[in-house]
């Protein structure tokens, strides 16, 4: 309840409380919103309420309008991420080591010996060998001869977890200013696919992880023998047991993304000033921490607020889906 | 032993398909290496001059080419005329050369540089995921014997804490407080002693460690509320075995394989991924060479951090798996 | 319940740690020094320099940034040098002859000038470090400065072996031919890039050639620990008696800015000049250490700049009326301790500089009647009118950039034009802005690569600097008018005829507004008592060479017992220097 009541006090901040001030987020104060004497911005007063930031903008009103951003980047990075990650998992956890499609070991072969010899310098070689070795798997699944066919056993869970593996071995900072310049220009939308789409795969694991722990109980079995489908024994029995650690993985992760999409900004590739978000906000205000700390403390408490509500109802949450109660 | 085989021909492939993949995008970014080389005012004829002395006036097919090709080829046989500088850049594994090639901005052998940071940034994530597993262990399990008791609340708000507060200013307060105003431990840096290594590694690695710690005690306390909940524990429980034994044993030995999960992937990311700190703390590790190679656009080196960290991870997930088999015999099937 | 009493913990804790991290951290006190006096200057000691930023080479064949340069002038002294002003002076160079119709420069060197390695130097020496230099294979990124000496063009396009403008007259004597009699030929020269390097760096460039000159330090191996610090020790044989009076200097690379204030007062670092805004606040504010600090030179320009060959900075109106509509005075208070409002196309300290030549100024009325001239007609009160499209501007991500672009973005609203920012890496930031047909308009500044005027006018606003790619010339501005004044100016030896073709190439250029000129941008720089004669230097950082230090005898500080001077890694413990 606390937890929804945070979340909601938040939310509430974020649309009203622009109303409370006259202050223009975008607008600087170039008059009354710098010391006389040093020309850093004023503290909190009863003009600035939380004090005016590097660009001599209200504090407290940008806090708000990124409080909006904030937590639409950071719920729906999160809710991207989770879903695709849960998804990814359990079919994964559910089909590993089952057998799938075998695909016929001179396939891959032909394959990178094609790309060996095209790398090498030997381009026709390459298209020839690559053709002969496609031919060979195409005869191969067609006659059945056992030689041949075996091979690698492609299953959803290969399948799906090397793509993981690809994923979480690629270096997220080149992915990020890829996805930056292809998308000219960095917006909303861009961003939560960024982190949405880079967020999934350690979830992805962690499912991956507990399903497999899970799908050889007891119950499971049960549920098997008496005929469940598939797809009731993923939704009906596995998922409300991963739910406990998936809410929790979430509810931090929405800190994560708040946070990450400050990295964002930091590396060039997050929202455009002058939009204010909380992680911009906080990094723009770092080495200012020791003349003007509310421009740490103001986001700083501000994400702080939100990883507690977040957490709380991620906790109530579990308690209600949870099977055992 | 086939299974590991498999698993090891997957790996190549991973690494294959990441260090290409990388390549590619690494070639279609909006901005000039060669630029980047010569200094934001240099001249147009000496930008041209240093793009055709990297070799990037080719076009990323041939780049691609000569770079595999380079990446992986045999030693030079005996009695071969070549210049002996060809593979002075190489790491030899027997007959195979692994050459990654010269940083365009330091102008020497990408292995020399990695060669150098590895074994720091190695031992960095070490000490981080130590600190993280201690703490993670610890305060994880007693918030779980103490379910929503003040200790509990007290560990998870403090475990919060310590998620919300990014590394830059995790890692600024430490300094700060431990290297400025108490001056018990360096600032930054490195030493040059094993005396100086291990004090100027406690800061970095607590700033890693908190951070990550937080995760850590979190999956431990929900892990072990629910693995005391389960029949077998109880039944352990109803025969008299002590709580220290039971955690121990029974529950803590379950939660073991979802934390070694996290425990490899960590490992592999912090081999790449300790940027902020690493730059903070001037540790001269991987993880801050990679940003600057790609703020610079060196390109030979962010190939290099890519190869390095792609195969640490893919390697960590290997060791995890592993892992699997001997703490939980459930997964074991015939 | 539990939940909001663990809230309000945490909230109150991260209170307690930022506000006592930030609030209660006065600065420290100077540290102590000894009793020497100026006059009688002191041998010997370690200075230990801080730097936020990295190099990347020591040959003066490839350098090219600023902290590089800094290093490579102390291990390689060249023919004429620049003081702590700017002015260029002979070092290696005996005297210098200049023909009559300025065509020949003909150099006498010292006799008796040492190597690193024991090598005398001579006038062969002088010509083989230049055709090193300039080689087609050497990366050198300035290699096109030097196009006016005679036989260079033929040399780097391969067709000849030597260059034949650089002439051996004798063991001492070195003659530089020029095609066209040139004002900039001697601060060129004065660069780094052309100096003369040992026997041992051979006539071809090397990546792996350990650097040695003849300068007053030495880098010993194993001094370099690449991305972390640099040692130079002193060269004993150095030509000038009793100079350097240090034993070495040790840079630092790569500090964190907050973390080199803290090593700075604890004395790791003897100064520091890569302060944040609010430091810089608080060492001028601070009576025991205003004394000990001085501003940089301001050797930068900044302003916007507008592609002449796009909407709708292509009409004059447009362009004057952004340059009337910036109020200057906004981002100088963006970093009031660092920028200064100039908005001429010199920096205020760099030689060409008229501060008498009337400027773009501030003046909003103006400003409103250029966009009604221009034919967008705008209305502040209603916020209707101005050029209809939205401008997409490319700024880079680093602090102040970032923060003036929206300061810009505030006064372009208010005439009614209206800009999209974004914020990309410098890379690309450079790549897009420098491209042809690109940016319309975008923030632009120029540090000197020189001290003198022409290097920023016939950088920026030549039509001879326009080029696809990489161009220089980001306005795509050209005006036959000013190139005919730049390039008299250019060969002009006389000081003053050379000033009034600048001031008219001002005029010309504040009218016709390529740029907004706004502001320039210097650095403040502090250092602890003991250190003397550590001035902020023109051209390199610091004047080190002239640089003593006169610490206490008592120790200083408990923190030197760690020292950053280390070239072991953790688990191969290499031999130190003999240091």
């Amino acid at each position: 309840m606390l937890g929804a009541a945070l979340v909601l006090f938040l939310v509430a901040f974020a649309w009203l409380a622009p109303l409370l001030s006259s202050h223009d987020p975008m607008i600087s104060d170039f008059t009354n919103g710098v010391r006389p004497d040093t020309g850093t911005p004023v503290g909190p007063s009863s003009a600035f309420w939380f004090g005016a930031d590097r660009i001599f903008r209200d504090e407290f009103v940008r806090l708000a309008f990124g409080a909006r951003l904030s937590l639409l980047i950071g719920v729906s990075a999160t809710a991207i991420a989770s879903a695709l990650g849960a998804a990814v998992g359990i079919v994964a956890g559910y089909n590993e080591g089952r057998s799938g499609f075998v695909i016929p070991w001179p396939l891959p072969i032909a394959l990178a010996g094609g790309l060996a010899l095209a790398v090498g310098g030997h381009s026709t070689l390459a298209i020839v060998g690559s053709l002969f070795g496609i031919v060979i798997s195409v005869v191969a699944i067609k006659s059945q001869i056992r030689f041949l066919t075996a091979g690698v056993d492609m299953n959803f869970d290969i399948a799906l977890m090397r793509l993981v593996d690809i994923g979480l071995s690629f270096p997220f900072l080149l992915l990020v200013m890829a996805v930056g310049s292809a998308v000219d220009r960095t917006s909303v939308g861009s961003i939560l696919l960024v982190l949405g789409l880079t967020g999934w795969l350690g979830t992805a694991r962690l499912v991956r992880a507990k399903t497999m722990q899970i799908r050889s109980r007891d119950f499971i079995l049960a549920a098997r023998g008496l005929g469940a489908g598939t797809t009731r024994i993923l939704f009906r029995h596995i998922l409300p047991n991963i739910a406990g650690p998936l809410i929790v993985v979430s509810t931090v992760s929405v800190a994560q993304m708040i946070l990450a999409e400050s990295v964002l900004s930091y590396l060039g590739v997050g929202i455009s000033p002058p939009t204010p978000t909380w992680g911009h906000m906080l990094f723009e205000g770092q080495d200012y921490y020791a003349a003007a700390p509310w421009l740490v403390i103001a986001p700083g408490v501000a994400i702080l607020i939100a990883v507690f509500g977040f957490n709380l109802l991620g906790e109530g949450l579990r308690d209600a889906l949870d099977p055992r109660e | 032993m086939k299974y590991f085989l498999g698993r090891f021909a997957w790996a190549m492939f991973v690494v294959w398909s990441v260090v290409s993949i990388t390549f590619f995008v690494e070639s279609v970014l909006p901005s000039d290496p060669a630029r980047m080389v010569a200094g934001a005012q240099a001249r147009p004829a000496d930008v041209d001059r240093i793009r055709t002395q990297l070799g990037l006036d080719r076009p990323v097919w041939t780049r691609y080419a000569i770079f595999m090709r380079r990446l992986v080829h045999l030693a030079p046989r005996a009695n071969a005329n070549e210049d002996p500088k060809t593979h002075a850049g190489c790491v030899s594994l027997g007959v195979l050369h692994f050459d990654l090639g010269r940083s365009y901005e330091q102008r020497r052998p990408v292995a020399t540089i990695l060669g150098e940071r590895l074994p720091r940034t190695v031992a960095l994530a070490l000490c981080a995921v130590f600190v993280q597993l201690t703490i993670g262990l610890f305060s994880g399990v007693i918030a779980a014997l103490r379910k929503g008791r003040a200790l509990d609340t007290t560990v998870v708000a403090a475990s919060l804490l310590g998620v919300s507060a990014p590394t830059f200013v995790l890692g600024l307060i430490l300094q700060f407080v431990f290297g400025h105003k108490l001056r018990w431990l360096p600032l930054d840096g490195f030493g040059s002693t094993f005396a100086e290594h291990a004090k100027s590694v406690v800061l970095p690695a607590l700033t890693l460690g908190i951070f990550g710690a937080a995760y850590y005690t979190r999956l431990i306390r929900d892990e072990m509320i629910v693995l005391m909940q389960e029949d077998y524990v109880r039944t352990a429980r109803a025969k008299g075995a002590g709580t220290f034994r039971i955690v121990l044993v029974h529950a803590l030995r379950n939660a073991l394989m979802p934390l070694a999960t996290v425990v490899a992937l960590d490992l592999g990311a912090l081999v790449g991924g300790a940027i902020v700190t690493e730059s903070l703390f001037r540790w001269p590790g991987l993880g801050a060479l990679s940003v600057t190679a790609l703020v610079d656009r060196d390109g030979p080196v962010v190939m290099g951090t890519v190869i390095v960290t792609s195969c640490a991870i893919v390697l960590a997930n290997l060791i995890a798996d592993a892992a699997y088999f001997t703490l939980d015999p459930r997964i074991r099937k015939t | 319940m539990r939940s909001t009493h663990a809230s309000k913990l945490t909230g109150a804790a991260l209170l307690v740690l930022l506000s006592g991290t930030g609030c209660s951290d006065p600065l420290a006190d100077p540290l102590p020094h000894g009793n020497a006096s100026e006059a009688a200057p002191v041998r010997g000691g370690t200075l230990r320099l801080g730097n936020f930023g990295d190099i990347r080479t020591l040959d003066p064949a490839a350098s090219s940034d600023q902290l590089g340069d800094e290093a490579v002038q102390l291990l390689f002294s060249g023919l004429v040098d620049f003081d702590a002003k700017g002015a260029v002076f002979t070092d290696l160079a005996e005297k210098i002859d200049r023909s009559e119709d300025g065509l020949a420069y003909t150099f006498t060197l010292r006799t008796g000038v040492r190597f690193h390695d024991g090598d005398e130097l001579t006038a062969d020496d002088v010509k083989r470090s230049v055709e090193r230099s300039l080689h087609p294979d050497s990366p050198n990124p300035v290699g096109s400065f030097f196009e006016n000496i005679a036989g260079v063009i033929e040399y780097t396009q391969r067709k000849s072996e030597h260059i034949s403008g650089v002439t051996v007259d004798g063991r001492y004597v070195v003659t530089f031919h020029l095609l066209r009699s040139d004002a900039t030929f001697l601060p060129l020269l004065a660069l780094h890039a052309l100096r003369p390097v040992c026997k041992s760096g051979g006539d071809r460039y090397s990546d792996s050639w350990a650097p040695c000159g003849t300068g007053p330090f030495k880098l010993l191996p194993g001094g370099w620990d690449r991305g972390r610090s640099l040692t130079l020790v002193r060269h004993d044989a150095y030509f000038k008696p009793d100079m350097p009076r240090l034993d070495a200097v040790t840079f630092l690379y790569n500090v964190n800015i907050v973390t080199e204030r803290f090593k700075f007062e604890s004395g790791e670092i003897d100064a520091i000049r890569d302060l944040t805004q609010a430091d810089t606040v608080r060492f001028l504010a601070d009576p025991r250490w205003k004394a000990l600090g001085a501003y940089e030179p301001a050797r930068e320009i900044h302003g916007e700049s507008m592609n002449t060959e796009m909407a709708p900075f292509d009409n004059v109106e447009v362009r004057r009326a952004v340059a009337a509509a910036i109020d200057r005075d906004h981002l100088r208070l963006l970093r009031a301790a660092n920028v200064i409002v100039s908005a001429h196309p010199v920096p205020p300290d760099v030689p060409g500089f008229n501060a008498n030549v009337p400027t773009q100024t501030y003046d909003y009325q103006a400003a409103l009647e250029h966009m009604k001239r221009a034919g967008y007609p705008y209305d502040p009160k209603t916020g209707e009118g101005g050029y209809p499209h939205r401008i997409s501007y490319t700024a880079y991500k680093q602090g102040f950039s970032e923060f003036a672009a929206q300061a810009v973005q505030q006064d372009l609203a208010k005439i009614g034009i209206r800009i999209d920012i974004k914020i990309v890496s410098f890379a690309t930031y450079l790549s897009t802005t420098h491209r042809r047909h690109v940016s319309a308009i975008s923030p632009q500044g120029w540090s000197q690569d020189y001290p003198d005027a022409s290097d920023f006018y016939e950088s920026l606003f030549l039509s001879r600097s326009i080029n696809e790619e990489d161009t220089g010339n980001t306005s795509f501005y050209k005006n036959p008018e000013l190139d005919d004044l730049l390039d008299k100016a250019h060969h002009e030896l006389d000081p003053q005829k050379r000033q009034a073709s600048y001031d008219h190439a001002e005029a010309i250029l504040r009218d016709d507004a390529p740029w907004a000129f706004t502001h320039s941008y210097r650095w403040f720089d502090v250092h602890q008592p003991y250190v003397h004669g550590l001035a902020p230097h023109a051209t390199w950082v610091w004047d080190i060479q002239n640089t003593w230090l006169d610490r206490a005898t008592a120790a200083i500080s408990r923190r030197s017992v760690i020292s950053e001077v280390s070239f072991g890694s953790l688990f191969t413990t290499r031999e130190k220097s003999d240091r």
